[in-house]
């Protein structure tokens, strides 16, 4: 039988991984090693992650990595940049560690046109602690916290972070919003930020809306739909800002 | 109306810690002993703590008008309470003999344009107080490249020490060095300031008098 | 690049400046802070120095982040350092316990404040529990509690030194009075004094091709298991107990004959030497002790003295006991009745303590 072929940035010894059955991170992480196999950069490419599942991923690749704390992920890797110019520093995090506990890091290195890539998975709720109430949770969706589904007049509206990346930070930036449901798309997207990152030319950022069939308590057709006709029509995706030429 | 004799004003302006305060107290004191109007100011806006704030009652009883919040009226507006205190906004209005004490910050000289009219008076002397035993400004180089980055000063003073260590010698060096320092800047030494007790010992050593000033150190007594 | 310091130099200068020039001289390579009263001229010389000396400095949206930087910094294997006080010390005790867990050599300069929020920055000793103890771990840090800005300059090039030679958080503790006083002092390069400057070393970005070379560097401070967690304290806490005696440093005056001993830190123990001077010269049989490390607790030579003779112990600090727990705790089972001298937040002088020694022995 024919094994999966895995990029060669990850890490052997620690497959098979820990994500659920169903779990998109494994997709997003896959699009990434595959981006760092074609850009050749293993080496020099030192990988963060954050609290939550992202967490899961601390060995997940052949690369250096290292595990921050809620949120904290966007500094460190600010502070490696900033301390070794020639590294490549991507930073991961789920979408509490990137638009609540963390928010004011990813909206300052933003604005400050950070030479690193953040890469963010959207699975509109917290999943390691069990489905609580995300920035990200749709209006109407039921999470622990939300037991009676979102109520926008109670917790406001889903934060929509490419949208507002791309307003605030510079120049030579590049944001997209991929999807695990177009893996090719997002592969690109993720390659053209480390691109960025490499050619030196601003901040970079990819949202990526993934699946959480575990706390979603969805089948694979459920899970599936709910990543493509709830998630897709509520979250456009697609280049919000890039020094690129524009992907079809 | 017109002054018998012209009026002084003058801004003491430096780097951090070189004794701006200082002369700017015993400047407005000397003037004291000859005139009933004198104003000094207090403007130092970047983290005050050595400031004329807590020695402000007690210049006052020495019969000067201090203009400067008092630790009671800025304590609690959050962190030192770095804010304009009105009436030295238009202290150019007043009559008499005007001493301003400028705090340190990039922006040098600029901070006058925060005292209505200052810049623009015929009157104002901006005073850069130099001190060889700071870091910043030890050498011809590095006091020339300062005193440039102020944008406007109008005279030297030479305020080398180093406090309960100082020696006669440092003070002379210092005078050395902040000389060479004006003739490359085409500015002039206006005085050095010395603790009364080495006043003697700089005018043995051939020191003009009229170019030394005795001062006395109250700055010690006013951490906040 | 020239040396920011050459030779040995006389300087007057505030502690802040000093402790600038001294990170300099301890080949700092990049600083991350937060404007915060009273620490705030770190930041101002060190922006205005390293230009000239091609150092790096990041204002950070916050103290967490400041301190979140100087752990991914060190990471990538830079000296790098931060400086706070008050509530931003409170914010960074989470990259402080990061660093704490993860043994990264962060140095972090303390000017503490009045807790616990704006208006009292000047000065206080009210920090010691939180740069001591604080953050979700077991107090694996050294603590160097300074007392003039001779010591500040020499403790912040030694807490580079410990930091990256025993890879535990290191902390100057110095107050708003040190940091803004003013003082002579003498700044040296410390190459001219044989004092060996520790290199640095990366953690990432490592030589040689992953999976020929080597291993890819898995950094965490994750535990699936309790024991996994359990394991990794006590091994920490050994290499630590192990340390302590290179480590403890402290200052004793007149303590051989004293009977009544007043223990102090900081700028405080100025104070208390000035006292003990005055309170001898009248014939009172009166000793200073005084901790430069307030972690480690140099808990043994204090008790040493203590039982050399002491009737009676004065703690004496601007706080309300910081030092007394501390103290307590390192000393449990010595029977010296301790009296205490506690005025959270405000300066002590000479005469506060003769006067409160003098009312012991009446």
């Amino acid at each position: 039988m024919t094994q999966p072929v895995m990029p060669k940035t990850w890490y052997v010894p620690s497959k098979p991984h820990k994500f659920c059955p169903g779990c998109g991170h494994p997709l997003i992480l896959k699009a990434l090693g595959e981006a760092v196999d074609e850009l050749g950069i293993q080496n020099q490419t030192i990988y963060g992650c954050d609290i939550g599942c992202s967490l899961l991923s601390w060995n997940f690749f052949a690369m250096d990595s290292t595990q921050t704390h809620h949120g904290r992920t966007t500094p460190v890797m600010v502070g490696m940049k900033r301390a070794r110019p020639e590294l490549i520093c991507v930073g991961y995090m789920g979408d509490g560690g990137g638009y609540s506990i963390g928010s004011q890091h990813l909206v300052n290195s933003a604005i400050r046109n950070e030479k690193v890539t953040l890469i963010l998975a959207n699975n509109t709720n917290y999943a390691m602690t069990g489905g609580q109430l995300a920035p990200t949770t749709l209006p109407g969706q039921k999470t622990e916290t939300t037991p009676f589904g979102r109520d926008p007049a109670l917790t406001g509206n889903p934060t929509m972070g490419p949208e507002m990346i791309s307003s605030i930070t510079g120049d030579g930036a590049y944001v997209a919003r991929g999807t695990v449901a177009k893996y090719r798309q997002l592969k690109g997207f993720i390659k053209k930020a480390l691109q960025n990152q490499m050619e030196g030319n601003g901040f970079s950022f990819v949202e990526a809306l993934s699946t959480c069939p575990t706390n979603w308590r969805t089948n694979a057709k459920q899970t599936w739909s709910w990543l493509e006709d709830e998630m897709g029509s509520f979250y456009p995706v697609g280049e919000l800002k890039s020094p690129f030429r524009k992907e079809d | 109306m017109t002054y018998a004799q012209a009026r002084i004003v003058e801004a003491y302006i430096g780097e951090y810690a070189s004794g701006k305060s200082e002369l700017a107290i015993n400047r407005a004191l000397e003037l004291r002993q000859t005139s009933d109007e004198v104003t000094l100011v207090d403007l130092d806006f970047v983290e005050p703590f050595y400031t004329l704030r807590s020695l402000r009652d007690y210049l006052q009883q020495q019969g000067l008008t201090v203009i400067a919040w008092g630790r009671e009226d800025s304590f609690g507006l959050g962190e030192t309470g770095s804010l304009v205190n009105p009436p030295a906004r238009w202290v150019m209005w007043r009559s008499g003999h005007i001493i301003i004490d400028v705090g340190y910050g990039v922006h040098g000289a600029a901070s006058l344009n925060l005292v209505e009219g200052a810049l623009e008076s015929p009157e104002l002397k901006v005073w850069a107080v130099i001190n060889t035993g700071r870091p910043m400004t030890s050498t011809v180089r590095d006091i020339v490249d300062y005193v440039t980055s102020l944008q406007r000063v109008d005279g030297l003073i030479n305020n080398s020490h180093l406090g309960d260590l100082t020696t006669m010698e440092f003070v002379l060096e210092g005078l050395r060095v902040v000389k060479e320092a004006s003739q490359q800047l085409n500015l002039p030494v206006i005085y050095t300031a010395v603790e009364k007790a080495l006043e003697p010992d700089l005018r043995a050593a051939g020191l003009n008098p009229s170019q030394i000033k005795g001062i006395t150190r109250y700055m010690p007594g006013a951490m906040w | 690049m020239e040396k920011p310091v050459t030779g040995t130099r006389k300087v007057f200068m505030t502690g802040n400046e000093t402790v600038a020039w001294a990170a300099l001289a301890a080949e700092a390579d990049i600083m991350f802070g937060y404007p915060i009263t009273p620490q705030n001229e770190i930041m101002h010389y060190w922006t205005r120095l390293g230009a000239k000396y091609d150092r790096g400095f990041l204002q950070t949206e916050d103290e967490i982040s400041a301190g979140f930087t100087v752990c991914g910094a060190i990471i990538a294997g830079k000296k790098a350092f931060t400086a706070t006080a008050g509530p931003g010390n409170t914010l960074m005790q989470e990259p402080f316990s990061m660093a704490e867990a993860m043994r990264l050599p962060i140095v972090a300069i303390i000017q503490q404040r009045g807790g616990p929020s704006s208006g009292t920055v000047i000065y206080s000793q009210q920090e010691v529990t939180l740069t001591t103890y604080g953050g979700n771990g077991e107090g694996h840090r050294i603590v160097y509690s300074t007392a003039s800005h001779q010591e500040l300059y020499d403790y912040t090039i030694k807490a580079f030194n410990t930091a990256w030679k025993y890879r535990f958080p290191t902390f100057v503790l110095g107050d708003g009075y040190q940091a803004k006083m003013r003082e002579p002092l003498e700044m040296y390069d410390p190459e001219a004094r044989n004092l060996e400057i520790i290199k640095p070393s990366p953690m990432v970005g490592l030589p040689g091709q992953i999976g020929i070379d080597r291993e890819p560097q898995h950094l965490c401070n994750i535990y699936s298991l309790e024991e996994e967690l359990y394991d990794v304290v006590l091994k920490v806490q050994a290499e630590y107990d192990g340390i302590i005696p290179e480590l403890v440093e402290y200052e004793c005056r007149e303590c051989d004959d004293a009977e009544i001993l007043v223990v102090s830190h900081g700028v405080v123990s100025r104070s208390t030497d000035d006292a003990v001077m005055a309170l001898r010269s009248q014939g009172i049989k009166v000793g200073a002790f005084r901790p430069i490390t307030l972690r480690p607790f140099p808990s043994q030579k204090l008790r040493e003295i203590l039982r050399s003779g002491v009737k009676k112990m004065l703690v004496v600090e601007s706080a309300y006991g910081q030092l007394v727990r501390l103290l307590k705790q390192e000393i449990y089972g010595e029977t010296v009745p301790i009296e205490t001298l506690l005025m959270p937040g405000v300066g002590i002088i000479d005469a506060d303590i003769i006067s409160k020694v003098k009312s012991l022995i009446q």
